[in-house]
Protein backbone atom coordinates (compact mmCIF):
# COMPACT_ATOMS: atom_id res chain seq x y z
CA UNK A 1 0.00 0.00 0.00
CA UNK A 2 1.43 3.82 -0.97
CA UNK A 3 1.49 6.54 1.64
CA UNK A 4 0.81 8.71 -0.26
CA UNK A 5 -1.48 8.44 -3.65
CA UNK A 6 -3.17 10.90 -5.92
CA UNK A 7 -5.01 9.27 -8.78
CA UNK A 8 -6.22 11.58 -11.71
CA UNK A 9 -6.26 14.78 -9.49
CA UNK A 10 -7.23 17.91 -11.45
CA UNK A 11 -7.45 21.35 -9.82
CA UNK A 12 -8.15 24.79 -10.39
CA UNK A 13 -7.76 27.68 -8.47
CA UNK A 14 -10.18 30.13 -10.67
CA UNK A 15 -11.73 29.57 -14.43
CA UNK A 16 -8.05 31.17 -16.04
CA UNK A 17 -7.41 27.20 -16.25
CA UNK A 18 -6.63 24.49 -14.36
CA UNK A 19 -3.08 24.75 -12.30
CA UNK A 20 -2.95 20.60 -11.74
CA UNK A 21 -3.90 18.13 -14.24
CA UNK A 22 -4.78 15.06 -13.78
CA UNK A 23 -1.95 14.30 -11.49
CA UNK A 24 -1.21 10.41 -10.43
CA UNK A 25 1.35 9.30 -8.38
CA UNK A 26 2.15 7.36 -4.93
CA UNK A 27 5.10 7.39 -2.78
CA UNK A 28 5.69 4.61 -0.81
CA UNK A 29 6.53 4.47 2.60
CA UNK A 30 9.66 6.01 4.28
CA UNK A 31 10.36 7.68 0.83
CA UNK A 32 12.56 10.08 0.66
CA UNK A 33 11.71 12.25 -2.28
CA UNK A 34 12.12 15.33 -3.94
CA UNK A 35 8.92 17.50 -5.63
CA UNK A 36 10.78 20.14 -8.14
CA UNK A 37 9.62 21.96 -10.89
CA UNK A 38 9.64 25.53 -12.29
CA UNK A 39 7.89 28.70 -10.39
CA UNK A 40 3.96 27.98 -10.92
CA UNK A 41 4.52 24.34 -12.21
CA UNK A 42 1.93 23.03 -9.33
CA UNK A 43 3.88 21.94 -6.59
CA UNK A 44 2.80 23.87 -3.66
CA UNK A 45 -0.77 23.08 -5.09
CA UNK A 46 -0.24 19.60 -5.24
CA UNK A 47 1.11 19.65 -1.96
CA UNK A 48 -1.78 21.20 -0.14
CA UNK A 49 -3.80 18.76 -1.56
CA UNK A 50 -1.75 15.68 0.31
CA UNK A 51 -3.04 17.81 3.64
CA UNK A 52 -6.77 18.67 2.54
CA UNK A 53 -5.94 22.20 2.76
CA UNK A 54 -6.96 22.07 -1.37
CA UNK A 55 -10.09 19.90 -2.76
CA UNK A 56 -9.59 18.14 -6.34
CA UNK A 57 -12.11 19.02 -8.41
CA UNK A 58 -11.44 15.65 -10.26
CA UNK A 59 -9.69 12.67 -9.04
CA UNK A 60 -8.52 11.48 -5.03
CA UNK A 61 -5.87 11.83 -2.67
CA UNK A 62 -5.39 8.08 -0.56
CA UNK A 63 -3.02 8.63 2.64
CA UNK A 64 -2.49 5.66 4.35
CA UNK A 65 -4.95 3.83 2.19
CA UNK A 66 -7.65 6.40 3.45
CA UNK A 67 -9.08 8.75 1.00
CA UNK A 68 -9.09 12.51 2.33
CA UNK A 69 -11.42 14.34 0.36
CA UNK A 70 -14.18 13.99 3.17
CA UNK A 71 -11.90 14.49 5.95
CA UNK A 72 -10.74 17.53 8.01
CA UNK A 73 -7.89 19.04 7.68
CA UNK A 74 -7.12 18.36 11.53
CA UNK A 75 -7.44 14.95 11.13
CA UNK A 76 -5.33 14.81 8.17
CA UNK A 77 -2.82 17.07 10.72
CA UNK A 78 -2.60 13.91 13.10
CA UNK A 79 -0.55 12.27 9.99
CA UNK A 80 0.65 14.24 7.74
CA UNK A 81 2.80 17.43 8.65
CA UNK A 82 3.24 20.33 6.82
CA UNK A 83 5.73 23.12 7.16
CA UNK A 84 5.24 26.15 5.36
CA UNK A 85 7.52 28.17 3.26
CA UNK A 86 7.48 31.11 5.40
CA UNK A 87 7.58 30.50 9.25
CA UNK A 88 5.97 33.73 9.87
CA UNK A 89 2.59 32.50 8.91
CA UNK A 90 2.13 30.58 11.67
CA UNK A 91 3.71 32.32 14.24
CA UNK A 92 1.22 33.97 17.04
CA UNK A 93 2.44 32.55 20.19
CA UNK A 94 3.80 34.67 23.46
CA UNK A 95 6.66 32.11 23.48
CA UNK A 96 8.73 29.79 21.89
CA UNK A 97 7.10 26.89 24.20
CA UNK A 98 3.96 27.78 23.54
CA UNK A 99 4.04 28.21 19.94
CA UNK A 100 4.95 24.69 20.10
CA UNK A 101 3.10 23.26 22.17
CA UNK A 102 0.10 24.38 19.98
CA UNK A 103 0.20 21.20 17.78
CA UNK A 104 0.33 18.76 20.38
CA UNK A 105 -3.06 20.68 21.81
CA UNK A 106 -4.88 20.56 18.87
CA UNK A 107 -3.99 17.05 18.48
CA UNK A 108 -5.86 16.94 22.15
CA UNK A 109 -3.23 15.27 23.93
CA UNK A 110 -2.79 14.40 27.43
CA UNK A 111 -0.72 17.24 29.23
CA UNK A 112 1.82 15.42 30.39
CA UNK A 113 2.47 13.93 26.68
CA UNK A 114 2.36 17.68 25.48
CA UNK A 115 5.19 18.94 27.71
CA UNK A 116 6.99 15.71 27.13
CA UNK A 117 6.72 16.37 23.25
CA UNK A 118 7.40 20.08 23.79
CA UNK A 119 10.33 19.85 25.53
CA UNK A 120 11.98 17.40 23.21
CA UNK A 121 11.26 19.50 20.26
CA UNK A 122 12.88 21.90 22.05
CA UNK A 123 16.13 19.95 22.70
CA UNK A 124 15.95 18.67 19.08
CA UNK A 125 16.26 22.21 17.84
CA UNK A 126 18.20 23.35 20.19
CA UNK A 127 15.60 26.16 21.25
CA UNK A 128 15.57 25.68 25.30
CA UNK A 129 17.58 29.40 25.22
CA UNK A 130 14.63 30.45 23.76
CA UNK A 131 11.86 28.72 25.34
CA UNK A 132 10.12 31.37 27.08
CA UNK A 133 11.10 34.29 24.46
CA UNK A 134 8.51 35.83 21.97
CA UNK A 135 9.15 33.43 19.09
CA UNK A 136 8.21 36.60 16.25
CA UNK A 137 11.17 38.34 17.88
CA UNK A 138 13.66 35.73 16.99
CA UNK A 139 15.98 35.74 14.09
CA UNK A 140 14.90 34.45 10.90
CA UNK A 141 17.04 31.38 10.69
CA UNK A 142 15.50 30.51 14.57
CA UNK A 143 11.95 31.74 13.69
CA UNK A 144 12.37 28.56 10.94
CA UNK A 145 13.05 26.38 13.49
CA UNK A 146 10.60 27.23 15.78
CA UNK A 147 8.33 26.18 12.57
CA UNK A 148 10.02 22.92 12.46
CA UNK A 149 10.06 22.07 16.19
CA UNK A 150 5.93 22.83 15.97
CA UNK A 151 5.58 20.19 13.08
CA UNK A 152 7.94 17.74 14.96
CA UNK A 153 6.11 17.72 18.22
CA UNK A 154 3.34 16.44 16.51
CA UNK A 155 5.11 13.66 14.98
CA UNK A 156 3.47 13.34 11.45
CA UNK A 157 4.76 10.06 9.76
CA UNK A 158 4.49 11.53 6.52
CA UNK A 159 6.49 15.27 6.31
CA UNK A 160 6.02 17.56 3.71
CA UNK A 161 8.46 20.84 3.81
CA UNK A 162 8.41 23.57 1.45
CA UNK A 163 11.31 25.28 0.81
CA UNK A 164 12.72 24.32 4.36
CA UNK A 165 15.96 26.05 3.43
CA UNK A 166 15.15 28.82 1.50
CA UNK A 167 17.14 32.00 2.81
CA UNK A 168 19.33 29.99 5.41
CA UNK A 169 23.13 29.71 5.78
CA UNK A 170 24.99 27.11 4.84
CA UNK A 171 25.30 25.39 8.56
CA UNK A 172 21.67 25.65 9.24
CA UNK A 173 21.00 23.94 5.99
CA UNK A 174 23.30 20.71 6.80
CA UNK A 175 21.13 20.78 9.88
CA UNK A 176 17.97 20.66 8.47
CA UNK A 177 19.14 18.19 6.37
CA UNK A 178 20.12 16.12 9.10
CA UNK A 179 16.94 16.38 10.84
CA UNK A 180 15.31 15.30 8.31
CA UNK A 181 17.38 12.07 7.36
CA UNK A 182 17.08 11.41 10.99
CA UNK A 183 13.12 11.40 10.19
CA UNK A 184 13.40 9.15 7.70
CA UNK A 185 15.67 6.50 9.46
CA UNK A 186 12.57 6.81 11.60
CA UNK A 187 10.24 5.61 9.41
CA UNK A 188 8.76 9.07 8.07
CA UNK A 189 8.24 9.90 4.86
CA UNK A 190 9.62 12.51 3.12
CA UNK A 191 8.42 14.90 0.26
CA UNK A 192 10.98 18.04 -0.19
CA UNK A 193 9.69 20.74 -2.11
CA UNK A 194 12.96 22.50 -3.30
CA UNK A 195 14.54 24.49 -5.97
CA UNK A 196 18.10 23.64 -4.66
CA UNK A 197 19.08 20.68 -7.05
CA UNK A 198 22.21 20.50 -4.83
CA UNK A 199 20.11 19.42 -2.03
CA UNK A 200 18.08 16.92 -4.38
CA UNK A 201 21.09 15.46 -5.75
CA UNK A 202 22.70 14.90 -2.20
CA UNK A 203 19.41 13.98 -0.02
CA UNK A 204 16.89 12.64 -2.08
CA UNK A 205 16.39 9.41 -3.22
CA UNK A 206 13.82 9.82 -5.83
CA UNK A 207 12.17 13.09 -8.21
CA UNK A 208 8.71 14.07 -8.79
CA UNK A 209 9.28 16.54 -11.51
CA UNK A 210 5.97 18.67 -12.52
CA UNK A 211 5.83 21.04 -15.27
CA UNK A 212 2.12 23.14 -16.33
CA UNK A 213 0.50 20.82 -13.91
CA UNK A 214 1.21 17.92 -14.72
CA UNK A 215 3.74 15.30 -13.18
CA UNK A 216 6.61 14.90 -16.03
CA UNK A 217 8.84 12.34 -14.40
CA UNK A 218 8.99 10.18 -11.43
CA UNK A 219 11.97 8.20 -11.08
CA UNK A 220 15.19 7.74 -9.19
CA UNK A 221 17.39 11.35 -9.09
CA UNK A 222 20.21 10.34 -10.98
CA UNK A 223 17.86 9.16 -13.50
CA UNK A 224 15.52 12.84 -13.44
CA UNK A 225 19.72 14.22 -13.43
CA UNK A 226 20.14 12.20 -16.48
CA UNK A 227 17.05 13.87 -18.68
CA UNK A 228 17.59 16.53 -16.86
CA UNK A 229 17.88 18.80 -20.32
CA UNK A 230 14.64 17.14 -21.37
CA UNK A 231 12.46 18.05 -18.15
CA UNK A 232 14.44 21.19 -18.49
CA UNK A 233 16.47 21.38 -15.31
CA UNK A 234 19.56 22.44 -14.25
CA UNK A 235 21.95 19.71 -12.58
CA UNK A 236 24.41 20.27 -9.64
CA UNK A 237 27.66 21.79 -10.34
CA UNK A 238 29.27 18.33 -9.28
CA UNK A 239 27.01 16.56 -12.05
CA UNK A 240 27.89 19.28 -14.54
CA UNK A 241 31.66 19.55 -13.66
CA UNK A 242 31.53 15.41 -13.72
CA UNK A 243 30.21 15.26 -17.34
CA UNK A 244 32.44 17.78 -18.32
CA UNK A 245 35.43 15.76 -17.27
CA UNK A 246 33.74 12.69 -18.44
CA UNK A 247 33.37 11.23 -15.40
CA UNK A 248 31.12 7.66 -15.85
CA UNK A 249 28.81 7.81 -13.83
CA UNK A 250 28.96 11.62 -13.34
CA UNK A 251 28.68 12.19 -9.59
CA UNK A 252 25.66 13.77 -7.72
CA UNK A 253 27.53 15.64 -4.90
CA UNK A 254 30.92 16.83 -4.60
CA UNK A 255 32.31 14.37 -2.25
CA UNK A 256 31.58 11.53 -5.13
CA UNK A 257 33.01 14.21 -7.43
CA UNK A 258 36.49 13.78 -5.79
CA UNK A 259 36.62 10.32 -5.11
CA UNK A 260 35.71 9.46 -8.62
CA UNK A 261 38.16 12.01 -10.12
CA UNK A 262 40.29 11.03 -7.48
CA UNK A 263 40.16 7.33 -9.27
CA UNK A 264 40.00 8.88 -12.73
CA UNK A 265 43.94 10.32 -12.23
CA UNK A 266 45.03 7.48 -9.89
CA UNK A 267 44.17 5.31 -12.85
CA UNK A 268 46.21 7.58 -14.93
CA UNK A 269 43.41 7.35 -17.70
CA UNK A 270 44.22 11.22 -18.37
CA UNK A 271 41.40 13.52 -18.16
CA UNK A 272 39.60 15.03 -21.48
CA UNK A 273 37.09 18.23 -20.93
CA UNK A 274 34.14 16.88 -22.75
CA UNK A 275 30.82 19.88 -23.26
CA UNK A 276 30.91 22.40 -21.13
CA UNK B 1 -2.17 31.17 -6.27
CA UNK B 2 -2.36 34.11 -8.77
CA UNK B 3 -2.91 37.88 -6.26
CA UNK B 4 -3.89 41.13 -7.81
CA UNK B 5 -1.73 43.58 -7.01
CA UNK B 6 -4.77 45.63 -6.43
CA UNK B 7 -8.54 46.44 -7.25
CA UNK B 8 -7.22 47.84 -10.40
CA UNK B 9 -8.65 46.28 -13.90
CA UNK B 10 -7.41 47.14 -16.93
CA UNK B 11 -9.42 47.52 -20.33
CA UNK B 12 -10.54 50.01 -22.82
CA UNK B 13 -13.90 51.61 -21.75
CA UNK B 14 -14.79 55.35 -21.46
CA UNK B 15 -14.18 55.29 -17.49
CA UNK B 16 -10.62 53.95 -17.59
CA UNK B 17 -9.78 56.72 -20.11
CA UNK B 18 -11.25 59.09 -17.94
CA UNK B 19 -9.66 61.48 -15.75
CA UNK B 20 -9.24 60.77 -11.79
CA UNK B 21 -10.23 63.83 -10.78
CA UNK B 22 -13.59 63.64 -13.07
CA UNK B 23 -14.16 60.13 -11.68
CA UNK B 24 -13.52 61.85 -7.82
CA UNK B 25 -15.86 64.50 -8.48
CA UNK B 26 -18.44 61.68 -10.14
CA UNK B 27 -18.12 59.56 -7.01
CA UNK B 28 -17.95 62.71 -4.54
CA UNK B 29 -21.43 63.37 -6.37
CA UNK B 30 -22.92 60.36 -6.13
CA UNK B 31 -22.40 59.77 -2.47
CA UNK B 32 -24.22 63.00 -1.42
CA UNK B 33 -27.14 62.09 -4.18
CA UNK B 34 -27.40 59.00 -2.35
CA UNK B 35 -27.77 60.42 1.03
CA UNK B 36 -29.73 63.21 -0.21
CA UNK B 37 -32.41 61.32 -1.62
CA UNK B 38 -34.93 59.21 0.74
CA UNK B 39 -36.85 57.21 -1.91
CA UNK B 40 -36.73 53.42 -2.55
CA UNK B 41 -37.38 53.93 -6.46
CA UNK B 42 -35.03 56.31 -6.57
CA UNK B 43 -32.11 54.14 -4.19
CA UNK B 44 -33.53 51.03 -6.76
CA UNK B 45 -32.57 53.24 -9.88
CA UNK B 46 -29.60 54.45 -8.58
CA UNK B 47 -28.44 50.67 -8.06
CA UNK B 48 -29.50 49.87 -11.41
CA UNK B 49 -27.59 52.97 -13.02
CA UNK B 50 -24.20 51.73 -10.98
CA UNK B 51 -24.74 48.24 -12.18
CA UNK B 52 -24.58 49.74 -15.47
CA UNK B 53 -21.50 51.88 -15.24
CA UNK B 54 -19.69 48.84 -13.81
CA UNK B 55 -21.06 46.86 -16.91
CA UNK B 56 -20.52 49.31 -19.08
CA UNK B 57 -16.43 50.08 -18.00
CA UNK B 58 -16.33 46.06 -18.83
CA UNK B 59 -16.16 45.13 -15.37
CA UNK B 60 -16.79 41.36 -15.62
CA UNK B 61 -19.79 39.82 -14.12
CA UNK B 62 -17.54 37.79 -11.47
CA UNK B 63 -16.29 40.95 -9.75
CA UNK B 64 -20.12 42.13 -9.48
CA UNK B 65 -20.75 39.30 -8.40
CA UNK B 66 -18.40 39.36 -5.43
CA UNK B 67 -19.17 42.57 -4.27
CA UNK B 68 -22.79 41.45 -4.21
CA UNK B 69 -21.52 38.32 -2.46
CA UNK B 70 -19.69 40.30 0.13
CA UNK B 71 -22.59 43.15 1.01
CA UNK B 72 -24.93 40.57 1.58
CA UNK B 73 -25.09 40.73 5.01
CA UNK B 74 -25.35 43.95 5.01
CA UNK B 75 -28.36 43.26 2.57
CA UNK B 76 -29.88 41.69 4.24
CA UNK B 77 -29.04 42.65 8.04
CA UNK B 78 -30.89 46.45 7.61
CA UNK B 79 -34.15 45.53 6.33
CA UNK B 80 -34.28 42.77 9.44
CA UNK B 81 -33.19 45.64 11.66
CA UNK B 82 -35.56 48.20 10.55
CA UNK B 83 -38.57 45.54 10.59
CA UNK B 84 -37.68 44.19 13.91
CA UNK B 85 -36.52 47.85 15.88
CA UNK B 86 -38.30 50.91 14.04
CA UNK B 87 -42.17 49.35 13.27
CA UNK B 88 -44.00 51.85 11.10
CA UNK B 89 -46.86 51.85 8.59
CA UNK B 90 -49.19 48.85 8.19
CA UNK B 91 -48.79 45.53 9.06
CA UNK B 92 -48.32 43.73 5.55
CA UNK B 93 -47.78 40.30 6.98
CA UNK B 94 -46.87 38.42 10.01
CA UNK B 95 -44.42 35.88 10.24
CA UNK B 96 -44.60 33.90 13.89
CA UNK B 97 -44.36 36.41 16.45
CA UNK B 98 -42.87 39.05 14.11
CA UNK B 99 -45.43 41.77 12.30
CA UNK B 100 -43.49 43.15 9.06
CA UNK B 101 -44.36 46.74 8.56
CA UNK B 102 -44.28 47.81 5.28
CA UNK B 103 -42.59 51.22 5.77
CA UNK B 104 -39.92 49.78 8.24
CA UNK B 105 -39.23 47.15 5.24
CA UNK B 106 -39.00 49.55 2.22
CA UNK B 107 -36.80 51.57 4.81
CA UNK B 108 -34.31 49.06 5.61
CA UNK B 109 -34.33 48.03 1.69
CA UNK B 110 -33.73 51.76 0.90
CA UNK B 111 -30.79 52.37 3.73
CA UNK B 112 -29.40 48.13 2.09
CA UNK B 113 -29.75 49.64 -1.73
CA UNK B 114 -28.03 52.48 -0.64
CA UNK B 115 -24.85 50.83 0.89
CA UNK B 116 -24.91 48.74 -2.38
CA UNK B 117 -24.84 51.65 -4.74
CA UNK B 118 -22.29 53.57 -2.51
CA UNK B 119 -20.36 50.41 -2.28
CA UNK B 120 -20.34 50.01 -6.16
CA UNK B 121 -19.81 54.21 -7.06
CA UNK B 122 -16.20 53.43 -4.85
CA UNK B 123 -15.39 50.08 -6.68
CA UNK B 124 -16.55 51.72 -10.19
CA UNK B 125 -13.61 54.00 -9.26
CA UNK B 126 -11.30 51.62 -7.78
CA UNK B 127 -11.53 48.92 -10.62
CA UNK B 128 -11.05 51.39 -13.59
CA UNK B 129 -8.49 53.45 -12.15
CA UNK B 130 -4.58 52.35 -11.31
CA UNK B 131 -3.18 53.36 -7.86
CA UNK B 132 -0.64 55.84 -9.41
CA UNK B 133 -3.07 57.51 -11.33
CA UNK B 134 -5.59 57.58 -8.40
CA UNK B 135 -2.64 59.03 -6.49
CA UNK B 136 -2.03 61.49 -8.71
CA UNK B 137 -5.55 62.56 -9.27
CA UNK B 138 -5.56 63.22 -5.37
CA UNK B 139 -2.01 65.20 -5.32
CA UNK B 140 -3.45 67.51 -7.91
CA UNK B 141 -6.42 68.28 -5.91
CA UNK B 142 -3.82 69.37 -3.43
CA UNK B 143 -3.57 66.30 -0.83
CA UNK B 144 -0.18 66.26 0.61
CA UNK B 145 1.96 63.94 -1.43
CA UNK B 146 2.26 61.43 1.62
CA UNK B 147 -1.20 61.24 1.96
CA UNK B 148 -1.60 60.21 -1.36
CA UNK B 149 1.26 57.81 -1.09
CA UNK B 150 -0.29 56.32 2.13
CA UNK B 151 -3.84 55.87 0.31
CA UNK B 152 -2.27 54.35 -2.69
CA UNK B 153 -0.61 51.60 -0.47
CA UNK B 154 -3.46 51.27 1.42
CA UNK B 155 -5.63 50.02 -1.37
CA UNK B 156 -3.14 47.94 -2.90
CA UNK B 157 -2.20 45.94 0.19
CA UNK B 158 -6.01 44.73 0.71
CA UNK B 159 -5.46 41.79 -1.73
CA UNK B 160 -2.18 41.21 -0.47
CA UNK B 161 -4.14 40.95 3.18
CA UNK B 162 -7.04 38.70 2.70
CA UNK B 163 -4.14 36.43 0.35
CA UNK B 164 -2.15 36.43 3.47
CA UNK B 165 -5.16 35.78 5.05
CA UNK B 166 -5.72 32.70 3.23
CA UNK B 167 -2.10 30.91 4.08
CA UNK B 168 -2.04 31.72 7.46
CA UNK B 169 -5.35 30.13 8.19
CA UNK B 170 -3.56 27.09 6.08
CA UNK B 171 -0.47 27.08 7.92
CA UNK B 172 -2.50 26.95 11.32
CA UNK B 173 -4.87 24.37 9.95
CA UNK B 174 -2.23 22.16 8.62
CA UNK B 175 -1.27 22.47 13.03
CA UNK B 176 -4.69 20.89 13.59
CA UNK B 177 -6.83 24.39 13.84
CA UNK B 178 -10.36 23.91 13.67
CA UNK B 179 -13.22 26.50 14.27
CA UNK B 180 -15.33 24.71 16.69
CA UNK B 181 -17.43 28.31 17.41
CA UNK B 182 -19.17 30.18 14.91
CA UNK B 183 -19.64 33.36 16.81
CA UNK B 184 -18.93 35.56 19.87
CA UNK B 185 -15.55 35.93 21.72
CA UNK B 186 -14.76 32.13 21.40
CA UNK B 187 -14.89 32.35 17.84
CA UNK B 188 -12.17 35.94 18.31
CA UNK B 189 -10.32 33.07 20.42
CA UNK B 190 -10.17 30.91 18.26
CA UNK B 191 -8.88 33.44 15.50
CA UNK B 192 -6.17 34.51 17.33
CA UNK B 193 -3.79 31.95 15.52
CA UNK B 194 -4.26 33.40 12.62
CA UNK B 195 -5.24 37.45 13.52
CA UNK B 196 -2.00 37.68 15.43
CA UNK B 197 0.88 36.49 12.56
CA UNK B 198 -1.24 38.57 10.34
CA UNK B 199 -0.84 41.95 12.37
CA UNK B 200 3.03 40.81 13.12
CA UNK B 201 3.37 40.42 9.63
CA UNK B 202 1.81 44.15 8.31
CA UNK B 203 3.74 46.08 10.75
CA UNK B 204 6.96 43.82 9.37
CA UNK B 205 6.16 44.17 5.98
CA UNK B 206 5.28 47.89 6.67
CA UNK B 207 8.40 49.11 8.07
CA UNK B 208 10.32 46.77 5.41
CA UNK B 209 8.33 49.14 2.86
CA UNK B 210 9.04 52.30 4.90
CA UNK B 211 12.85 51.51 4.36
CA UNK B 212 12.51 50.37 0.69
CA UNK B 213 11.25 53.92 0.34
CA UNK B 214 13.54 55.60 2.12
CA UNK B 215 15.88 54.08 0.42
CA UNK B 216 14.77 54.92 -3.22
CA UNK B 217 14.35 58.94 -2.06
CA UNK B 218 11.55 59.12 -0.42
CA UNK B 219 11.16 62.30 1.56
CA UNK B 220 13.82 63.47 -0.23
CA UNK B 221 13.95 67.02 0.90
CA UNK B 222 14.26 70.10 -1.46
CA UNK B 223 12.90 67.92 -4.36
CA UNK B 224 10.25 68.47 -6.93
CA UNK B 225 8.75 65.50 -7.72
CA UNK B 226 7.74 64.36 -11.09
CA UNK B 227 5.37 61.43 -12.47
CA UNK B 228 6.21 58.93 -15.06
CA UNK B 229 3.11 59.32 -16.54
CA UNK B 230 1.50 62.69 -16.14
CA UNK B 231 -2.48 63.37 -16.67
CA UNK B 232 -4.40 65.90 -17.78
CA UNK B 233 -8.24 66.49 -18.24
CA UNK B 234 -9.48 66.71 -21.40
CA UNK B 235 -12.51 67.53 -23.35
CA UNK B 236 -13.81 64.58 -22.42
CA UNK B 237 -13.10 64.72 -19.09
CA UNK B 238 -14.54 68.30 -19.17
CA UNK B 239 -17.83 67.11 -20.75
CA UNK B 240 -17.55 64.24 -17.77
CA UNK B 241 -17.43 67.42 -15.05
CA UNK B 242 -20.05 69.13 -16.94
CA UNK B 243 -22.99 66.64 -17.38
CA UNK B 244 -22.00 65.38 -13.32
CA UNK B 245 -22.62 68.97 -12.34
CA UNK B 246 -25.25 69.89 -14.54
CA UNK B 247 -27.43 66.57 -13.27
CA UNK B 248 -26.52 66.87 -9.56
CA UNK B 249 -27.64 70.18 -9.70
CA UNK B 250 -30.72 69.35 -11.52
CA UNK B 251 -31.67 66.29 -8.74
CA UNK B 252 -30.80 68.43 -6.01
CA UNK B 253 -33.10 71.30 -7.19
CA UNK B 254 -35.78 68.53 -8.05
CA UNK B 255 -35.75 67.46 -4.35
CA UNK B 256 -35.67 70.22 -2.63
CA UNK B 257 -38.14 72.39 -4.71
CA UNK B 258 -40.50 69.83 -5.99
CA UNK B 259 -39.87 67.02 -3.51
CA UNK B 260 -38.64 64.45 -5.71
CA UNK B 261 -37.17 61.55 -4.06
CA UNK B 262 -38.04 62.69 -0.81
CA UNK B 263 -40.50 60.21 0.26
CA UNK B 264 -40.08 56.63 1.38
CA UNK B 265 -42.64 55.13 -1.22
CA UNK B 266 -44.04 58.12 -3.42
CA UNK B 267 -41.81 59.71 -6.38
CA UNK B 268 -43.44 62.73 -6.15
CA UNK B 269 -45.26 63.42 -2.70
Amino acid sequence: MAEIETQNVSFSYSEAGDVLRSVSLQIRRGEFVALIGQNGSGKTTLAKHLLGLLRPREGKVVIQGDDIRSKAVGEIARRVGYVFQNPDHQIFSATTREEIAYGPQNLQLQEAEIVDRTKHAMDRFNLTAHSERQPATLSHGIRRKVALASIYAMDPRIWILDEPTGGLDWRSTQETMALLHELNEAGKTIVLITHDMQIVAEHTERCIVMSEGQVVAHEATRTVMERSETLGITPPQAWKLGSALDLHPPPLTVEAFCRNYGEKLAAGRGISVGRS
Amino acid sequence: MSVAPDFYLAGPSWLHAADPRAKLLLLVLTVVLLLVFQNLWVMLAAWLLMLIVHRSAGVPKERIVFLLRALLPVTILMPLIWVIFYPAGEVIISIGFIDIHGESLAEGLTVALRIQAMTFAIFALLFTTDTDTLMQGLVRLKMPYSWGLMLSLALRYVPNFANSYSSVQQAQQARGLEYESTRGLKRVREMMPVLVPMIIGSFRSSEQMAIALEARGFGAPGVQRTYLNVIHMRAMDWAIVTVGLLAAVALLVLNIVYGFGSDLISIFP
